[in-house]
């Protein structure tokens, strides 16, 4: 009687989604057949007649749109490594300050913690690009003797050059990122036993051996899969860049989208590429994390 | 200090112990460090002087005009002059409400309306916005500013909180077509940008209705953030059901409870009250969220801002525009964190012991 009746409710659950999402589609193709366009993707194979601001692979207006859409995705990897590399260096800077026995180094983390988290993004990536880059002359400022020069064309890193919308979207991300990864460094030291820091520290350890060789070891269990999550985070913030006029997946779709005026497709090739990007990030955190783990508990 | 004395238990770690400390000179507890000494004055110099910079900039060399001769713009977008007390009310209704929250007693009537409260000042909201029975309609396209923000924030989160609450529970449930659906649906809008919902949310959902038929692009977008947060949501509660105790389950077995009593019941307000910093997030993420529809042609806080910026007489004042509307946001999300950590200190069942 007891399994009739969830049998019962599954099945009534189950009936109407599948006629609302019935009814829905029912809707589209009366919709599609109104407009008469109809659904195909022989478009990709024309071509795009838009630039792109920057391009990993050449890129020109004869391309194809299927050419335009995979430089957006590469440019949306471009922007996602780099940023994912520079918010992991600041978030852990970040976070071993806020368990840091410093007070002025506590404070100043702390503060930029809380800061940073009460802003929207996209407002930080208005202020990187129009008033932190866009505001400066066109004469390089140079630091470091000239290893890195800021200009409102964008930065010079090293004598590589990097457009003014990739630097803005570059730090804005990086910095936003960073305050939560640092929330998780310190969350994964914090989860290590007291005792460990009392041990080490009454075998008169140095801090840092400590912290590198005991604590550490043990955080990153804890670290790590917060850590993916922020990746895939900063991923799907990376498609604020059409906000600066940076072309990364989402905003060559949208251009794409506006000119051909196909948008359930378009939608469907930006899902699919997302889902790419985001595997993409998950494998390759699976394996690092594997490989950390694995000489962690080697050694 | 547990794991300290196993260390002397073993006898091979005792000679290790020995060993590393005759290697290593013992160092004091706190010891005077010149490089870190140099590390913070160095902090404490540079976070001095921007400062300073800083606050020279906002009192000599900011002009604040595009903020003081727009805060209508700021606040009611370009709302009609003549009704502009609706929206004011509204607000005013609003931080009553908030007031109440922060500071009514746990026992008294009025705590116990607080819940109603803040389901009703949605309707109550758009009532005095769009107009009807007794008031003059105002289109949608005349709401705008830090109202359209609020209004927003409030409506999807008002929808998308229902919805969060089902499909945690089925996210629970043993039922697998329950259960399957429940994942599919959090497991997919987790995966995507934010911005990507809203763009379906504009452009796409028109395509599913049927013909003739058209809702405006606030409700679309409201739809949107509510499809978007409730994924969020059903996790953090989940999150919530998964920290309680086993012990709580049993016990309303013992007592009898079938299924849907105990989650109802026993496991859901418990899961609610643990899930309440995770929630606030989620609140304060909403507000920040609704800053993207900026992107997509709303002239919310930030859209009007960036349409204001595009005016000729007010061209290059980015910094001026966005220390204030940083200022805003921040104000807007402590003030939600406020409200959300007085109500869990209310939750907290210190007075059933008091008895």
């Amino acid at each position: 009687m007891k399994l009739n009746k969830r049998i019962l409710l599954q099945f009534i659950v189950f009936i109407v989604l599948v006629s609302i999402f019935l009814v829905l589609l029912n809707n589209l193709i009366v919709n599609i057949l109104r407009t008469q366009i109809g659904l195909s993707f022989k478009w990709l194979l024309q071509p795009a007649g838009f630039a792109l601001s920057e391009s990993v692979l050449p890129f020109n207006p004869s391309n194809t749109y299927l050419w335009a859409l995979c430089i957006g995705w590469l440019n949306s990897m471009k922007v996602v490594l780099s940023s994912l590399i520079l918010a992991t260096f600041i978030g852990t800077l970040i976070g071993m300050g806020r368990i840091s026995r410093n007070r002025l180094i506590y404070i100043f983390s702390s503060s930029y913690v809380t800061f940073i988290r009460q802003i929207p993004l996209l407002l930080q990536l208005f202020f990187w690009y129009f008033v932190a880059f866009l505001s400066l002359s066109d004469i390089p400022l140079g630091y470091l003797g000239g290893l890195i020069q800021i200009s409102n064309q964008g930065l010079f890193l090293l004598g590589v050059k990097l457009s003014v919308e990739f630097s803005a979207l570059l730090i804005g991300l990086s910095i936003y990122t960073a305050a939560s990864i640092a929330e998780i460094i310190r969350g994964g030291f914090t989860s290590v036993d007291k005792g460990q820091w009392e041990a080490y520290r009454s075998l008169g350890l140095p801090e840092k051996i400590g912290l590198a060789r005991i604590i550490f070891p043990q955080a990153l269990p804890a670290i790590l899969p917060g850590l993916t999550s922020q990746y895939l985070n900063l991923a799907k913030n990376s498609t604020l860049a059409i906000a600066i006029g940076y072309a990364d997946i989402y905003a060559v779709s949208d251009t794409t989208i506006t000119q051909t005026g196909r948008a359930i497709e378009g939608f469907l090739l930006l899902l699919i590429s997302f889902l790419i990007l985001n595997l993409v990030i998950s494998r390759a955190m699976e394996m690092v994390n594997k490989r950390i783990l694995e000489t962690v508990n080697r050694s | 200090m547990k794991r300290l004395t196993s260390f002397y238990k073993y006898s091979h770690l005792n000679k290790l112990v020995l060993n590393i400390s005759r290697q290593i000179p013992i160092t004091k507890k706190r010891q005077h460090r010149p490089l870190e000494a140099i590390l913070s004055i160095s902090i404490l110099a540079i976070f001095l002087v921007s400062l300073i910079n800083f606050f020279n900039w906002i009192l000599f060399h900011a002009e604040w005009n595009v903020v003081t001769g727009n805060i209508r713009l700021y606040a009611f977008g370009s709302f009609p002059q003549l009704y502009l007390w609706r929206p004011i009310l509204w607000i005013l209704l609003i931080i009553i409400t908030s007031l109440l929250s922060i500071f009514s007693n746990r026992k008294s009537q009025i705590y116990n309306s607080l819940i109603l409260a803040w389901i009703l000042i949605v309707p109550i909201g758009i009532f005095l916005l769009a107009g009807g029975l007794i008031l003059e309609p105002v289109a949608s396209m005349y709401w705008g500013g830090f109202i359209l923000t609020l209004l927003l924030t409030l409506s999807s989160g008002l929808i998308a909180f229902p919805i969060g609450i089902l499909l945690a529970l089925g996210r629970q449930s043993e039922m697998p077509a329950i259960n399957k659906i429940s994942r599919i649906y959090i497991d997919i809008i987790r995966g995507l940008p934010l911005i990507t919902v809203l763009f379906f949310g504009q452009l796409l959902i028109p395509l599913f209705l049927p013909m003739d038929f058209e809702i405006n692009r606030i409700i679309r977008a409201v739809i949107a953030f509510a499809i978007f947060t409730a994924a969020y949501i059903a996790e953090d509660i989940r999150g919530g059901m998964q920290s309680i105790p086993t012990t709580q389950k049993e016990a309303a077995v013992v007592l009898g409870l079938d299924k849907s009593q105990t989650n109802i019941l026993i496991l859901l307000p418990q899961a609610l009250k643990t899930a309440i910093p995770a929630l606030t997030n989620q609140a304060i993420g909403l507000l920040q969220n609704t800053s993207l529809m900026a992107i997509l042609g709303l002239v919310e806080l930030l859209g009007i801002s960036r349409s204001l910026l595009a005016n000729p007489a007010f061209i290059g004042k980015y910094l001026e525009v966005y220390v204030w509307l940083g200022l805003i946001y921040w104000l807007a999300c402590t003030c939600i964190a406020l409200i959300a950590r007085s109500i869990e200190q209310k939750m907290q069942p210190t007075n059933l012991n008091a008895k």
